[in-house]
């Protein structure tokens, strides 16, 4: 007998193993919005195609107007696509009424750049909302809203009311707010951009402990490349409304194949070449130039003891003009700018040396 | 002053607190539902209905360009048919809850819609009904503003309260046109403005200190 082929199973040979569904998954979707009086239609999203699988973090990232907010409220029925499918949890989402998405809203979380926090009641009160909307019993939410509190780490702020706290604290509510309902699937909506970069990093930390503690899918969408190298584990580039590249975050950081990845990513992998050298570097060798290399390490080859080794082995002095050692989705990750002598044979042992060490070299120019 | 005079005084007080207590009581409770459906009801909104958003946009405008002094006697009929007469304080309640119904509608949807959207958003992401975010994000958001709102109409209407006088209506200013003007006693005319201003004093520092007290968006020492 044949089973039926649901989408994501594999064949492997006669057997067919199915593969536990993503999280979410975009199947063509578009979203074009009608246009005003005497206007084109406008496509805000075209031809999106996109897994987030189960327990992962996704990051969609784009400029603004790049259509990453649509497409995060697609998710949720807060935009409704126009055409293509989505599914949550292999249950196909897109024909559903304003009270088959409202049952569904209870399932996924949401935060938001600006917290949506309301003004008039307590911390206690703003994570206790969303339960009181699904009808909890009042004892029932007063116990759940307490771990919540103890779990972002505002159990002492209970009574108090959003104006009294700051941007990390009232991201950290929203956070509690958007898991009241034990959701599988969390939608940041640029929930660092108001932030400052160390609340944004621990706000980040917070996210990536929910996401493994309580297995939670997250689909983030920002502008801010940090947040990706961070605790995205995929990344999807946007760009007018289509994906124009996505993957695993640290091979799309490593190896952007689209010129928009590649100035999204060169922030934070590339080592610029100094101001100050700048003006110096030139295309053409002269006599005792020094060779300019961008040296790239990977994976197992970023702790490469590369200067030691070509002083070493090839006897060449190595000069170091910029350099950096990250990680990137957890993986180490690291550019050093370097000159050495440009003359033969010694630049050709150099750049067979670093062959041999697996690194990635490239020759940015001379320089006296 | 005579004994007289001053209990003249004192009912013409209460009947003044009456009037403006009652309607301002009725054009609440029907000036708030009408409110939050002009304020919720354009196109695209939580209870979209532009045809029926648009004709309650007119009725409101209507009742509020028509002059008071005028809508009491043009509603004289709608007044005997409520109150039973067309003369004294229970009628007089009449067309004060008919002007201040629009004036606290119009007041009350522009406290609406000053409550962030983001919060509606937030709401919906949850899975709120309709209703429920009126009733837990956009009325408690706003609750400060409607506040003040209606202080703003009770002040109004302790305002048009002395014009039902014209009409047989009781009242302070009633009194302070019957006795402090025709009958010249300008010691009855001065009470009369003491008093309406007192009163209008004290209902705008309550309102102002009850507002000041639900904002939760200023920190409290």
């Amino acid at each position: 007998m044949n089973a039926p082929v649901k989408p994501g199973a594999v064949s492997a040979g006669a057997l067919l193993i199915p593969l536990p569904d993503p999280a979410i998954r975009f199947e063509q979707v578009g979203k074009t919005y009608p246009g005003r009086r005497g206007q084109q239609p406008v496509a805000a999203l075209a031809g999106i195609d996109l897994d987030v699988p189960a327990g992962s973090i996704l990051g969609v990232i784009g400029r603004s107007g790049a259509g990453k907010s649509t497409l995060i409220r697609l998710v949720n029925g807060l935009e409704r696509a126009t055409s293509g499918r989505i599914l949550i949890e292999g249950e196909d989402v897109t024909g559903l009424n304003e009270a088959g998405w409202r049952r569904q809203r209870r399932q996924i979380g949401m935060i938001f750049q600006h917290f949506n926090l309301l003004s008039s009641r307590t911390v206690f009160d703003n994570v206790a909302l969303p339960l009181e909307i699904a009808g909890t019993p009042r004892a029932a939410i007063a116990a759940k809203v307490e771990r919540l509190l103890a779990l972002v780490g505002l159990a002492d702020k209970s009574a108090r009311y959003p104006s009294e706290l700051s941007g990390g604290q009232k991201q950290r509510v929203g956070i509690a707010r958007a898991l009241a309902t034990d959701p599988k699937v969390l939608l940041c909506d640029e929930a660092t951009s108001a932030l400052d970069p160390e609340t944004t990093r621990s706000i980040l930390a917070l996210l990536r402990q929910v996401n493994r503690e309580l297995g939670i899918t997250i689909l983030l969408i920002t502008h801010e490349i940090p947040v990706i190298k961070e605790i995205c584990d995929r990344v999807a580039v946007i760009e007018g409304g289509r994906i124009v590249e996505q993957g695993e975050t640290f091979s799309v950081f490593t190896d952007p194949q689209h010129p928009t990845t590649a100035r999204f990513v060169e922030a934070v992998t590339g080592v610029e070449v100094p101001a100050h050298l700048e003006g110096q570097i030139r295309a053409e060798a002269r006599d005792g130039d020094s060779l300019v290399l961008r040296i790239t390490f990977t994976g197992e080859n970023a702790t490469a003891p590369v200067i030691s080794r070509l002083s070493s082995v090839v006897g060449v002095d190595v000069n170091i003009l910029a350099g950096r050692i990250d990680a990137i989705a957890g993986q180490p990750f690291g550019s050093l700018l370097v000159s050495v002598p440009s003359r033969l044979p010694e630049s050709d042992a150099v750049l067979g040396a670093l062959k041999s060490l697996g690194l990635k070299a490239e020759v940015i120019g001379h320089v006296s | 002053m005579s004994p007289e005079i001053i209990r003249l005084i004192v009912q013409s007080t209460l009947d003044t607190l009456t009037m403006v207590a009652v309607a301002a009581g009725i054009g609440t409770l029907l000036g708030l539902p009408l409110g939050v459906f002009l304020a919720t009801s354009k196109r695209g909104e939580l209870f979209a209905a532009p045809a029926a958003n648009a004709l309650l946009g007119v009725l409101v405008n209507a009742t509020r360009s028509t002059p008071f002094i005028i809508l009491v006697v043009a509603i004289i009929p709608f007044t005997r048919l409520l109150a039973g007469t067309s003369i004294g304080t229970a009628a007089a309640i009449v067309p004060l809850t008919v002007a201040s119904t629009p004036f606290i509608a119009r007041l009350i949807e522009g406290a609406v819609r000053e409550v962030d959207q983001g919060l509606v958003e937030a709401a919906r992401a949850m899975g709120a009904t309709p209703v429920q975010i009126v009733r837990k994000v956009l009325v408690p958001e706003a609750l400060p503003a409607i506040v003040l709102g209606l202080t703003l109409a009770v002040v109004s209407l302790i305002g048009f309260s002395a014009m039902v006088g014209a009409v047989g209506g009781g009242g302070l200013g009633d009194l302070g046109i019957r006795y402090g003007y025709q009958r010249f006693m300008p010691d009855v005319m001065a009470t009369v403005v003491a008093v309406l201003i007192v009163l209008v004093q004290l209902v705008q520092s309550f309102g102002d200190r009850l507002a000041r007290r639900l904002n939760k968006r200023l920190r409290h020492a």
